[in-house]
């Protein structure tokens, strides 16, 4: 019998582990996060290096969490949750899953439109969903509109992210908001007919093809283009922001933010937590780390991105984006984008 | 053998077990039909002709690439003799370490525009010349073939092995020729080898997670786990998991009939195996240059980027104390789901084996259905379960071996059930006529008697269990990573490097029990 005895001895042992961890789980902050895990950890280690506050983190897609805090209940060891984008964090608000944040300098350092009305959530970071293009391939101006690239000119020249792409979703919520069904519609079912096999998973692949002149356009989040500008920096491309036009609804901007949950047990640790991540020395880890905008205006953005004041943003509040996720989705599903 | 087939105490253990085994799915099966059906036609219509088509097809192109290759490997390996054979005789079994979705990010990384294999063919021929990118069917039917076609070549192999010479000899005699031989006489003959081989290659095929997402090729399982991540209704998963599910099925036992109907008996009398044939020189130089490829592409040239990929992160100071948690996470998570499910397969094997009666062959039948389940299935259905009906349990470890324990238990059963059967129960009659009791007997006289075939169906789960990928992702406890998981993470944000360190670690961990297991003769019942 020595093969059933070693392997009690291991499940035996291994429970204790896990009864051991579970031990420290009454001194920590339980972070669930949507954020990929290499734009979070450091700002996360800093943080409990200067507080010595332990945090646990759990990375998963952010609807994921959503579903996963929703399944979870009041059971949730979850503290925060931290996401990429405003649509899931207000879907959990929606679903009682957060709670208002009851930090004072809330109201000084983030503004309105980057925060949930009650502000169970706040923006920490901005990104612009835009256009990247190859420069030897592309002359600027003769787009205006993230729209033109719906347009039969642009077949076979564009590449897009694909169907389950959070920041798709919520860019064409924007567009729906802004210009109505028939405009989203169309705008949907121009870029899969242009894009065609040229679906990709991930951001960085997008701009990957322009740069290598496989297409022309794609349509990604601003701080792609510099991430890869700065391993590359002859890379021919180059960020277009578009519909700047008076009439025009403004360049889709979105926020990576944090919300406090419903049922956390350790508000003062949480609240901890997210008073650093407003601050200027936590502001400027998070944003700069993936060269997105701080969302605490007394923190500069990164002398290479183009300056905020430089562009004009789209008008419609981000907590919309809620409501528009299942409808978006339907249509994406129904006109079959991949 | 059949003496009592009235219930005793045990039925209600192996009822027990099978129901636990079952319920999961019946779950989903309730969830999928109760409730809104209109998903139901939007589904129809937008994302099912793509799905079945991928699916299907795929499941048939990695049918016929792998038996082509494991069947000639196999019959070379056999009948010839050359130098080199005793290495290659176990080292086609070696790709069986590597993770699909490991594979599948190394021919990523490969493949891609602009990768090392367009620039070598740029350079070859012309400066704008392409290949055909990994992200389509040819880059999943690439990947999935090498993943799998070991498990052909293990059954084609021990069919082989065990064949009766006579047959083909009298062929020869009435005047076919070699070739005649090989595919009216050899082939037909280990059909059922190599039935048994496809059922493992499609149940693979249709159930993987890893490589198919890595790919983006859609398939119902990937689309299963997007429809899980990425929306609110667990309905259109649950409807999806049914379809799946319920193909699986119709192919499980059109199997099982194919089987039924093609018994077949070696004839008595001496059965004579074949001696392997001594190869010329040049002969013998193919056949090493042709098996090198394949191993090469199937285990050396990943291996070899993991090694070098590992050592410019190690170099970076990428590799910190981590890991030696997430090898133990891996480890105990395995070793305690395949000693679970030895635990729970025992009572049923046992209760088949010795006393067949309906309701322990319907408990026995009931463990097998999650061979037909994928990882995202089971997560789902344990999901569900879990959350809404034992919240207490949410989030722990145990949901997690449960899970492992649906989906693997299975693959060990076979083994374990095998083991059984080859018992004389006159022995363990023997040891109760002398007064020793139902437990002691089993402890005393059978386990000691099926220990090897335990071993073996141990470490088959124990290596399956380190492989999997989108259960642990799912269901995973906070802060509870396994390499698996690690390497998923930093492979979907294409940190090649980083993905590396994680992903040698769980190869050199499961080539141990790859090599064990290579060396058991895989017949085919």
């Amino acid at each position: 019998m020595p093969y059933l005895s070693i392997l009690l001895t291991f499940v035996l042992f291994g429970f204790g582990a896990l009864e051991v961890a579970d031990l420290y789980a009454g001194e920590s902050v339980v972070v669930y996060s949507g954020r990929a895990e290499r734009l979070i950890k450091p700002v996360l280690d800093h943080f409990e290096k200067t507080t010595g506050t332990t945090v646990q983190l759990l990375t998963a897609g952010s609807t994921e969490l959503v579903n996963r805090l929703r399944a979870e209940g009041a059971r949730t060891p979850a503290d925060v949750f931290i996401t990429n984008e405003a649509g899931a964090l207000e879907l959990a608000r929606g679903l009682h899953l957060l709670q208002p944040i009851t930090i004072p300098a809330v109201a000084t350092t983030i503004p309105p439109p980057f925060r949930a009305p009650d502000n169970s959530w706040i923006g920490l970071s901005g990104r612009i969903w835009l256009i990247v293009y190859n420069t030897n391939l592309v002359d600027p101006s003769t787009i205006h509109s993230l729209l033109d690239l719906a347009t039969p000119p642009w077949k076979g020249k564009l590449a897009i992210p694909s169907a389950n792409s959070e920041y798709l979703q919520d860019g064409a919520s924007i567009i729906l908001a802004a210009k109505g069904k028939k405009t989203a519609e169309a705008f949907l079912q121009g870029i899969r007919d242009n894009a065609g096999n040229e679906v990709y998973g991930k951001n960085r692949q997008i701009v990957d093809a322009v740069a290598k002149g496989k297409v022309a356009v794609g349509i990604v989040n601003h701080y792609y283009i510099f991430r890869h500008l700065a391993d590359d920096p002859k890379a021919p491309i180059a960020p277009l922001i578009t519909d700047q036009a008076e009439e025009g609804m403004g360049a889709i901007m979105n926020v990576a933010g944090i919300g406090l949950t419903a049922h956390t047990k350790h508000v003062s640790a949480a609240n901890q937590l997210i008073e650093f991540l407003m601050s200027p020395t936590g502001q400027e880890m998070f944003a700069h780390i993936n060269k997105e905008y701080p969302v605490n205006s007394s923190v500069k953005a990164d002398p290479e991105l183009p300056p905020s004041s430089s562009f004009r943003t789209s008008t419609i509040p981000l907590t919309r984006l809620a409501e528009l996720r299942e409808p978006i989705i339907q249509e994406i599903q129904r006109l079959g984008l991949r | 053998m059949v003496r009592h087939t009235r219930l005793n105490p045990l039925s209600f253990v192996g009822l027990g077990i099978a129901g636990l085994l079952t319920f999961p799915l019946a779950y989903v099966f309730y969830s999928a039909l109760t409730g809104d059906l209109s998903q139901a036609s939007n589904l129809w219509n937008t994302r099912l002709p793509e799905l079945l088509t991928n699916t299907l097809s795929l499941a048939l192109g990695v049918s016929l690439t792998t038996l082509t290759l494991g069947v000639s490997t196999a019959w070379i390996i056999t009948r010839y003799q050359f130098w080199g054979r005793g290495f290659w005789d176990w080292g086609f079994v070696l790709p069986l370490a590597i993770p699909s979705f490991v594979l599948a990010y190394v021919y990523t990384y490969l493949l891609d525009t602009a990768g090392p294999v367009e620039q070598t063919w740029q350079w070859l021929t012309h400066a704008e010349a392409r290949i055909p990118s990994p992200y389509s069917f040819t880059g999943a039917l690439v990947v999935m073939t090498l993943n799998t076609f070991p498990y052909v070549y293990l059954l084609a192999r021990a069919a082989f092995q065990n064949f009766n010479l006579s047959f083909e000899e009298a062929a020869q005699a009435t005047g076919a020729t070699r070739w005649e031989t090989f595919f009216r006489v050899s082939l037909p003959l280990i059909r059922p080898a190599l039935v048994a081989s496809m059922f493992l290659v499609v149940l693979y095929v249709v159930s993987d997670f890893g490589a198919v997402s890595l790919l983006r090729f859609q398939t119902f399982t990937y689309a299963i786990y997007q429809q899980i991540t990425g929306r609110f209704d667990y309905q259109s998963a649950a409807l999806l998991s049914l379809l799946l599910v319920s193909f699986a099925l119709v192919f499980v036992f059109a199997e099982r009939w194919f089987r039924k109907q093609s018994r077949f008996y070696q004839t008595s009398g001496r059965v004579r195996t074949a001696t392997p044939k001594p190869c010329s020189l040049a002969q013998g130089l193919a056949i090493n240059l042709s098996f090198l490829l394949i191993f090469v592409a199937a285990f050396g040239l990943p291996v070899l980027l993991l090694v070098q990929w590992t050592f410019s992160a190690w170099m970076h100071g990428d590799v910190g104390t981590s890991f030696g948690r997430y090898i133990g996470n891996s480890v105990f998570l395995s070793a305690a789901a395949a000693t679970a499910a030895l635990a729970l397969g025992t009572p049923l094997a046992y209760l088949a084996s010795r006393f067949p009666s309906k309701l322990h062959m319907a408990c026995l039948q009931g463990a097998y259905i999650g061979y037909v389940l994928p990882g995202p299935v089971a997560a789902l259905a344990l999901l569900m379960l879990f959350s809404t009906m034992i919240p207490i349990l949410y989030g722990t470890v145990l949901v997690l071996i449960v899970a492992y324990l649906i989906h693997y238990l299975p693959a060990g059963l076979q083994a374990m059930e095998s083991a059984l059967q080859q018992v004389n129960p006159n022995l363990e009659e023997a040891a109760r006529n002398l007064g020793a009791k139902g437990i002691r007997t089993f402890l005393q006289i059978t386990f000691p008697l099926v220990r090897k075939g335990f071993s073996a169906a141990w470490l088959l789960m124990f290596l399956l269990c380190m492989k999997e990928l989108p259960a642990t992702l799912l269901l995973r406890p906070i802060g509870f990573d396994t390499l698996a998981v690690r390497i998923w993470l930093e492979a979907s944000e294409e940190l090649y490097q980083l993905a590396a360190p994680p992903a040698l670690l769980i190869v050199i961990l499961t080539i141990p029990a790859v090599f064990l297991l290579s060396k058991k003769n895989w017949q085919a019942g």
